[in-house]
């Protein structure tokens, strides 16, 4: 496409990096107006739980079409399950939007290492819980989403051989049918 | 010459996937089984249209997993987990909604008795983290507002000392040779703290020392009660003195905690 496309999904794009902001903003000036270690961490990792749940549940699905979630199964083990849209529907997805969800996801862990660098530094300890707790949800979805990722390719790669596969194999067999 | 009937015998102008995912549909058994007269095609899933026109929303899609390679999965399209196909375009509500069911339901399925509690792997399957992380955050509230010096010290402590304790229980079963799932454990042991909440918030109204007493005393048998069959049967019979005991001494030291706020 030669023309520029616009972001086709700017509320969710929106909501995507808001909560993800939002936190880091909420962690870096609490302490500047508000006294309170926790108020500063209750509503820090509340608003990355927040962020948590939103690029999961939401702006995975609309904003890259994928999903992954994690299940108990019948012999009790732990099962990663991961869903994606089909492969017309995933290339028909808004270019801007997927850049902007993973440029986003992948960057947001390295500003809360910075971050956590800076409160060791400071020897601000309990602050580090604060970091810990947000580092490991965003970790958690950068995990998920890239394997859910890589997992959607190979399915589609393995769809289309197993496809062709099947196409020459019928095809052989139609043409021996006629023999 | 049943097959030659179905399968387009001339490459159209339509693209290669279009007719790639048509043949999918005719010839999704194995081709020996497709050589049979008279076989519709079998997946149960929204179709995609032979044709380049736009698919109908909402988009088709596929449900795939991970721990079995896809072949026969990806094909079938569905597999047997009823409701995940339409998750992916499904409104935003619908997805809160279910969420805060599934806390709901699990928070009954391990404080209240039902039951699911003889089959402890089965009760919590659909495990989910937001129930424990809210009565951590509650009770360390709870905990660090009645306490007279140091708030935020308490709150941390109390907190740090929750989700370390969860995870190093969980670590001690796995070494004990336990069979259990560790974010699963994690929200056992989180769920079971709603009890400890629950007496931590009814200490609050009175400051009398045997009424506390009496309220922390309750609430830690009942998340004593709670966590054990949990416990106990992730681990083999020999061991499960070991495994329980850490459990329930955080739970009591816990009950101390709320007993000690003034």
């Amino acid at each position: 496409m030669a023309e520029e496309e616009n972001y086709s999904n700017p509320l969710t794009a929106l909501f995507h990096v808001l909560f993800k902001g939002s936190a880091i903003a909420f962690y870096i000036l609490c302490s500047f107006f508000i006294n309170s270690f926790i108020i500063q961490f209750v509503v820090t990792v509340f608003l990355a739980a927040l962020d948590f749940w939103v690029v999961k549940n939401v702006s995975g699905r609309i904003l890259v079409g994928l999903r992954w979630w994690n299940e108990i199964n019948d012999q009790g083990e732990s099962v990663w399950r991961f869903e994606s849209l089909d492969r017309e529907s995933l290339e028909r997805m808004n270019k801007k939007d997927s850049w902007l969800f993973w440029w986003t996801l992948y960057l947001t862990p390295v500003v809360w290492l910075a971050l956590g660098i800076v409160a060791v530094i400071k020897f601000n300890f309990d602050y580090l819980l604060i970091v810990g707790m947000c580092l490991s949800l965003s970790a958690a979805n950068i995990i998920g989403f890239t394997k859910c990722r890589r997992d959607a390719k190979k399915q589609i790669q393995s769809l289309a051989s197993q496809v062709v596969t099947a196409h020459v194999a019928s095809r052989l067999q139609s043409a021996l049918n006629f023999v | 010459m049943t097959d030659s009937e179905r399968i387009p015998l001339h490459f159209s102008s339509q693209s290669d996937i279009d007719e790639i995912e048509d043949l999918l549909h005719i010839s999704v058994e194995p081709v020996r089984q497709a050589a049979d007269a008279g076989k519709p095609p079998s997946p149960p899933r929204a179709t995609i249209p032979v044709f380049s026109s736009p698919p109908p929303p909402p988009p088709p899609l596929r449900s795939v997993e991970a721990s079995t390679s896809g072949a026969s999965s990806s094909a079938g399209g569905l597999i047997g987990f009823g409701p995940a196909h339409t998750t992916l375009t499904e409104p935003v509500w619908a997805t809160l909604k279910r969420d805060l069911l599934q806390v709901v339901s699990n928070l009954r399925i391990v404080v209240f008795p039902n039951p699911y509690r003889k089959d402890a792997g089965r009760a919590l399957r659909d495990w989910d983290l937001w129930g424990p992380f809210f009565f951590i955050i509650f009770l360390a509230f709870i905990l660090s507002y009645n306490a007279s010096a140091d708030r935020p010290k308490v709150f941390a402590v109390v907190f740090a000392v929750l989700s370390a304790g969860a995870i190093v229980l969980t670590l001690n079963v796995v070494l004990l040779g336990g069979s259990i799932i560790f974010l699963q454990s994690l929200s056992v042991l989180g769920y079971c703290l709603f009890p400890l909440a629950i007496g931590a918030s009814v200490c609050m109204a009175k400051d009398d020392k045997i009424f506390r007493s009496i309220v922390v005393l309750a609430t830690v048998t009942w998340s004593s009660w709670a966590v054990y069959p949990f416990v106990s049967t992730a681990v083999p019979p020999s061991r499960k003195a070991l495994a329980v005991y850490p459990v329930l001494l955080l739970y009591v030291s816990m009950g101390f905690l709320v007993l000690a706020n003034n």
